[in-house]
């Protein structure tokens, strides 16, 4: 009987809520062309529209101000097309990271984008949150691997920008445009990504301990020494950071820059161990953990040369709102994120407004991506809107006249 | 306009007004009503407010190399030339970004952070008089885009006039600021969204090491084969250039460098740590023997090196040697069908009884045939640009691009209904609306058909009736 189903439909239940608000159905279409008759069907009837791939990210961003229905991506999983002497691939916005991996390495291959929670990530739902793991590093953000995009217009029209070639400069970048976009701007239906080969050894230094100034002159020593890299992330360990840094590639390089960097290292007081495999690891489990962990959890993005004054200052503030506190930083990024309990609403969204302070005149911002709901009605999850607030607005307007998709969730209630 | 910018940088004279004709596409010329020179953002704003008073269309422009002619002016616009606007603002080693005005010629960024063991990464073949405006607008990228990105890759914020005069800062030095990725719409849409007056770059830190090699083969087979296995070992190059015989020729001739008359030859950089570059070079010098290659060339030292480089750079301009008058395209086509293509752009070429040199990016796919003709032979222009054309269709069919790095411009106009559909180009016309509704700039490129943006669409809201369940919409 289900062949005969255009789409599965369902009652949404509070398992679909999307941070409380239930929506009335729930479609899971198995084809992109579906997808599209369903978003046409919507725009008919002006309904809002939500839309969630693996659910592990529905908490980022404000409720949505009307939810009719959710579109959800669990049956468009195929892998459209992998061409490994090309290095692309081309996916369905429903299939999870994990997924994608397993299917690429048979070829040597890795679309080089590590954020945690792999195994239950979809494509679609890390290009509309701008996902990234440590790896971004060396290899750039999701903007930095996305080549096309297909989508579902608010009025059911499917559209598509980019290509299936690295190099590529015809029309708008529409890939980029739908980056982070969350939902707001249309269905992701399909992404085209470049894709790097597997490095041949893969290696992590680990120096424990060190404050935010000694992993500071580290990254300026091994950026004076020309090592690369391919991620450098430190997490709080109390008062102190655990410095992690991995190297990959073919195995001559990679013992030599491992090298160089023991001895750098050593010379700057932060000495570094080499993990082996089962502890490196652990290692980054750890880091993913810290991610993902918590009832608070928010992304703070700055200058990499204000991190160790933010860091000095904010650490206070942090330790007396929360318990059980967790901090990751990516020190050549500027980007960090920070999780913990909330002992108090006010105290918390009060040490979240300090530290929006400390970060706006450097161009810095914070984004909570979870927090429980006494936190949210305290303070914006996305903070204050942008300078070129006005801007998006139009970009928005253009694109869902109706403001039905994803409706209020984004920045400044996009 | 010349109260705005000062008389002597507003140009009304005829004759000094064709300079501003075309850009690096000379076969599209149109005279612009009036070139003017702004010196700052604010000279850009009034020059803009008082263009859109006056109902004129903008053409920004910056040091007019572009190849697609994306800063062809339309008839009766004003051209804004930013190449007055050429400073280096802020260069903040630390966080590795530098600010400069959109007028700054590329290579001059580079050089301005040599001293500091840092560089610019894009590196489009003019790079040593095009300017970052012109870059910012096209996406250019260059030889070394296949490991380090493109333009879009390098920038990470800009401020910008928009069309009705409003100043606006996208993006900025720090990184994921919440809200859409506009400096990703803005960069690459060929200055239809606004003009770019300062531009926030991201710096790298030179390599430690760079090892170039330079092989010649038989024939493309051989070379495209090559560039497949190397890719195809896990070494991600460079760079990695294709010639064939003509392109050789070419430059043999343009150069005088000392290259053998063969099928064709692959330049290829490998760059990084020391003892990784040393390992991948080794490994890429043997891959190419494997697959054919007559000679290798190891240059012995940086000069030499700079020769081989200068040998491929000066290509294009080089087939002016051998031809009167080229066409050059910048399709791109899937890494893996280098050899069959050319084999294609071979019978083509046979077929239209005129000639192509091909030099290209083989890393990335990026055909740029060069269509040689005499301009004085009646037909042969024609029978050049359906050739052009002919290419282009092919890069489609394989699914590929009709633009690599040039920008679709005036020139590919016509080939984007082919590359995109409809709801695409549509889809696309609405980002161009929600910039520039009253579509003053640079109107006429990259879109095939004349679109009208209107009546800016208000979010729906519900009457009440709705709200308290008495009616529907349907």
């Amino acid at each position: 009987m289900s062949t005969t189903a255009p789409a599965a439909i369902r009652a949404g239940t509070s398992a679909d809520a999307i941070l409380g608000v239930v929506p009335k159905e729930v479609f899971s279409p198995s084809t992109v062309e579906e997808a599209g008759a369903i978003l046409e069907d919507k725009a008919r009837a002006s309904a809002h529209v939500g839309f969630v791939g693996g659910g592990t990210t529905l908490s980022l961003g404000r409720p949505p101000a009307r939810l009719d229905a959710i579109l959800r991506t669990d049956r468009l999983t195929r892998i459209v097309e992998h061409a490994p002497s090309d290095q692309i691939v081309v996916v369905e916005a429903g299939l999870t990271l994990a997924s994608l991996q397993r299917a690429v390495a048979a070829h040597g291959q890795r679309l080089a984008l590590d954020p945690p929670l792999a195994e239950r990530r979809t494509i679609g739902g890390l290009v509309a949150t701008n996902g990234f793991g440590a790896r971004r590093t060396r290899y750039g953000s999701l903007r930095d691997l996305i080549i096309g995009v297909s989508l579902v217009r608010a009025d059911g029209a499917l559209a598509k920008g980019g290509g299936k070639v690295v190099k590529n400069v015809a029309g708008f970048d529409l890939p980029k445009m739908m980056v982070g976009s969350l939902g707001t701007l249309g269905l992701i239906a399909t992404a085209t990504f470049r894709l790097h080969p597997l490095p041949e050894v893969d290696v992590t230094l680990v120096a424990r301990k060190k404050t935010a100034r000694d992993v500071r002159s580290l990254v300026r020593a091994m950026r004076g020494a020309q090592l690369e890299p391919a991620a450098v992330a430190a997490f709080s360990a109390e008062r102190d950071l655990d410095l992690g840094i991995r190297f990959e590639g073919f195995h001559e390089g990679v013992k030599e820059q491992v090298d160089r960097t023991l001895a750098l290292a050593a010379k700057n007081g932060a000495a570094c161990d080499a993990l082996d495999e089962a502890s490196a690891s652990a290692f980054w489990a750890r880091h993913d953990t810290a991610r993902t962990a918590g009832p608070l959890r928010a992304k703070v993005a700055m200058l990499p040369s204000a991190f160790e004054e933010f860091f000095e200052r904010f650490l206070p503030t942090l330790h007396a709102a929360f318990s059980e506190t967790a901090f990751v930083t990516y020190p050549t990024l500027g980007i960090s994120f920070f999780s913990g309990v909330p002992s108090d609403a006010g105290a918390a969204a009060a040490a979240i407004a300090s530290a929006r302070e400390l970060l706006a005149p450097g161009g810095g911002s914070l984004v909570l991506e979870e927090a429980p709901a006494g936190v949210r009605s305290h303070t914006d999850p996305w903070g204050p809107p942008p300078a070129s607030f006005a801007l998006m607005r139009e970009l928005k307007d253009r694109l869902d006249p109706g403001g039905r998709l994803n409706p209020g969730r984004f920045v400044g209630g996009l | 306009m010349a109260e705005l910018v000062g008389p002597r940088n507003c140009i009304s004279n005829p004759s000094d007004l064709r300079t501003y004709e075309c850009d690096g596409l000379t076969s599209f010329r149109v005279t612009p009503s009036l070139v003017v020179l702004p010196a700052s953002t604010k000279e850009v704003v009034a020059v803009v407010k008082l263009a859109r008073a006056n109902g004129l269309a903008l053409v920004a422009r910056g040091a007019g190399t572009g190849l697609s002619g994306g800063a062809l002016p339309v008839p009766g616009c004003v051209v804004v030339a930013l190449t007055r606007m050429k400073r280096i603002l802020e260069v903040d080693l630390e966080n590795g970004f530098l600010r400069v005005q959109p007028g700054v010629a590329n290579l001059d960024v580079s050089k301005h952070l040599g001293p500091e063991g840092c560089y610019y990464a894009p590196d489009p073949s003019s790079q040593s008089v095009c300017t970052i405006g012109g870059n910012v607008s096209e996406n250019s990228g260059g030889a070394h885009c296949l490991k380090y990105g493109f333009t879009s890759n390098h920038v990470l914020g800009a401020r910008v006039v928009l069309a009705d005069g409003t100043v606006v800062d996208l993006g900025g030095p720090a990184l994921d600021a919440p809200g859409y990725d506009l400096i990703g719409v803005l960069v690459g849409s060929e200055g239809m969204l606004g003009i770019v007056t300062e531009v926030v770059l991201r710096m790298l830190r030179k390599p430690q090491a760079t090892r170039t090699f330079f092989a010649t083969f038989p024939s493309t087979d051989e070379a495209g084969n090559a560039v497949s296995s190397i890719i195809a070992s896990g070494v991600v190059p460079a760079a990695i250039e294709m010639m064939d015989r003509l392109a050789m020729q070419a430059a043999i001739a343009a150069t005088g460098v000392d290259w053998p008359d063969v099928g064709a030859s692959l330049l290829m950089d490998v760059d990084g740590p020391l003892a990784e570059v040393e390992h991948t070079s080794r490994h890429s010098v043997e891959l190419a023997r494997q697959a054919g290659a007559i000679e290798i060339r190891i240059p012995k030292d940086e000069n030499e090196r700079a020769l081989m480089w200068k040998g491929r750079k000066s290509a294009f301009a080089a087939v002016g040697r051998i031809s009167p008058n080229y066409i050059v395209q910048d399709g791109v086509i899937p890494r893996s069908t280098i050899a069959e293509v050319l084999h294609e752009i071979a019978e083509l070429s046979q077929r239209a009884g005129l000639r192509v040199a091909n030099v290209f990016h083989a890393g990335d796919g990026n055909l740029h045939p060069l269509v040689l003709y005499d301009a004085r032979v009646p037909g042969q222009e024609k029978a050049a640009e359906e050739l052009g054309g002919a290419i282009l269709r092919l890069c489609l069919r394989l699914g590929g691009s009709i633009t690599g790095e040039h920008g679709v411009g005036a020139e590919k106009v016509a080939y984007m209904g082919e590359m995109f559909g409809d709801a695409d180009l549509e889809t696309m016309h609405r980002v161009r609306c929600a910039f520039d509704p009253e579509r003053q700039l640079n109107p006429g490129k990259v879109f095939p058909t004349p679109r009208l943006c209107g009546d800016r669409p208000g979010p729906y809201v519900p009457h009440p009736t709705e709200l308290s369940g008495q009616a529907t919409r349907g």
